[in-house]
């Protein structure tokens, strides 16, 4: 299994092929608040920074438990995927304005997801929903903790991370995706079902 | 002899915590029967892998999800039981008491609908349903915690004299919707006639039914087979990435009803979260799953 390493260079991702799995080492960004995912866009469309540089980086829709320490320092007791297609809106905005190496969650991103995947340089990965206890086995640190001010899942968050995964390259920087791939095969098989019969009782 | 408020509180915090840390037994082995059968290879590794996710749960005490839900029970009640103390307040301090001691301590996931304020407790928090059984000393409790990754894409519909083919159309364009997001293989769970909430609520019910166990009514029975087949022919697989093995189980419920006919889907994504416990009415807990 391919082990890919924080940050990325573009022919790094291009070389993935889609239904390959990969582990992910190194510092990823993540957060599951839709909130978050505004004011991430807010801040490109300002033209202010965001709080961390995600150029050739990861931004993934992982609900992470953390929480201050007393002593001040974070700690991440677990992670897991959440449906990423709730943030199609806002993902192609991201993934060109962030310049994004790797993106992903599970269930997968939109057509205009697919195309800013590949006008970037940028893959989608699939990680195994109910996957919390396995895939937390990859943190390794709290890097930093931004936008603190809401709930611990909604957060700004970098990790340090080892092996994180498998997760399935599930659209590739080519314009490809498995969702768009699989859901048209299937509403085909649907269809000419539906067409065999009148639905009108 | 009565069943405390305390003896409640305890099981449904229980319950609650021991359906995020071990998928049931029915569920694995489901899982484990796919994998041979499975035609992709990365639908083989997804089993695999969600295997060694559920056994890293179990062993660990760890969660299988990160997304708790919001807990659901159903209750069903025991005619002859006597009860010491409210019974609905002690599933709301059940709730409470989980959200307090879990370990590990779980995300805020009980949403305000109108504000969209995050917390551990809320309006008619736990949801919970009661019924009753006539004649028996127990009360029988299943915890089902309800989480986005499937309830945002059951559905129900109402129809008016449908034939058998127009409902088996709607549970598989249900399916068809949810595709790849539903982390499959999911369970299929159908309520058929009744009223609105009605054929919802046999359709969870369906959900919930133990897998292997036959439908009585030999027209659903053939219904679950032929839905089965064809979902299974769909093509996502596990985690939507490819495969013939994009659910495990099509179970169907039906009520009588008038010339209207609601028709619901319910559905549980790979872990099927489901525990079940019953307590006597001498107090003594018994864990059925």
């Amino acid at each position: 299994m391919k082990l890919l390493t924080l940050p990325l260079a573009r022919a790094e991702v291009e070389n993935l092929e889609l239904g390959e799995m990969v582990l992910i080492s190194g510092q990823a960004t993540m957060s599951i608040g839709l909130p978050t995912h505004q004011r991430m866009v807010a801040h490109l469309d300002a033209g202010t920074p965001l709080p961390m540089d995600l150029r050739d980086g990861a931004f993934f829709h992982l609900s992470c438990f953390n929480r201050e320490r007393p002593d001040g320092s974070h700690e991440a007791l677990y992670l897991n995927p959440t449906t990423s297609t709730r943030y199609n809106a806002y993902m192609p905005r991201l993934i060109e304005g962030c310049g994004l190496r790797l993106v992903g969650g599970k269930g997968g991103l939109d057509e205009a997801s697919v195309q800013a995947l590949q006008r970037q340089g940028c893959v989608y990965l699939s990680f195994l929903g109910g996957g919390c206890t396995l895939l937390s086995q990859a943190i390794r640190s709290v890097v930093a903790v931004h936008w603190a001010d809401t709930i611990a899942q909604f957060r700004l968050l970098t990790l340090e991370l080892s092996e994180l995964g498998p997760a399935t390259v599930a659209i590739d920087a080519h314009g490809h995706s498995l969702y768009q791939t699989l859901h048209a095969q299937a509403a085909r098989r649907l269809q000419a079902r539906f067409e065999d019969h009148d639905p009108t009782p | 002899m009565a069943i405390t408020c305390e003896q409640l509180t305890q099981l449904s915090a229980d319950l609650y915590e021991w359906s995020l840390k071990k998928i049931p037994e029915d569920t694995k082995a489901a899982l484990r029967a796919a994998l041979p059968h499975e035609s992709n290879s990365t639908g083989r590794q997804t089993l695999t892998i969600m295997l060694k996710s559920a056994d890293a749960a179990e062993r660990t005490g760890g969660l299988v999800c990160s997304d708790v839900g919001i807990p659901t029970y159903s209750v069903k009640i025991g005619t002859q039981v006597q009860f010491e103390g409210p019974v609905r307040q002690a599933f709301v301090d059940g709730f409470a008491r989980m959200a307090a001691r879990c370990n590990p301590p779980i995300l805020q996931m009980v949403t305000n609908p109108l504000t969209h304020q995050r917390s551990h407790a809320g309006k008619d928090m736990p949801i919970v349903s009661f019924d009753v059984i006539d004649g028996a000393n127990y009360v029988d409790i299943t915890c089902a915690p309800k989480a986005m990754g499937t309830g945002r894409w059951e559905a129900a519909e109402i129809f008016v004299y449908p034939s058998l083919q127009a409902i088996e159309d709607f549970v598989l364009k249900t399916v068809l919707t949810s595709g790849s997001q539903a982390c499959p293989p999911i369970v299929v769970g159908v309520g058929i006639g009744g009223t609105f909430d009605h054929a919802a609520r046999i359709a969870k019910d369906a959900v919930l039914r133990p897998f292997g166990e036959q439908n009585p009514e030999p027209l659903l029975a053939e219904m679950e087979a032929r839905l089965l087949k064809t979902i299974n022919e769909l093509g996502f697989g596990p985690m939507g990435t490819g495969g013939n093995t994009t659910a495990m189980a099509v179970h169907v419920n039906y009520s009588a009803s008038h010339g209207f006919v609601p028709v619901a889907v319910s559905l549980n994504c790979w872990i099927n979260r489901r525990t079940r416990a019953r307590i006597h009415g001498d107090g003594r807990v018994e864990r059925l799953e």
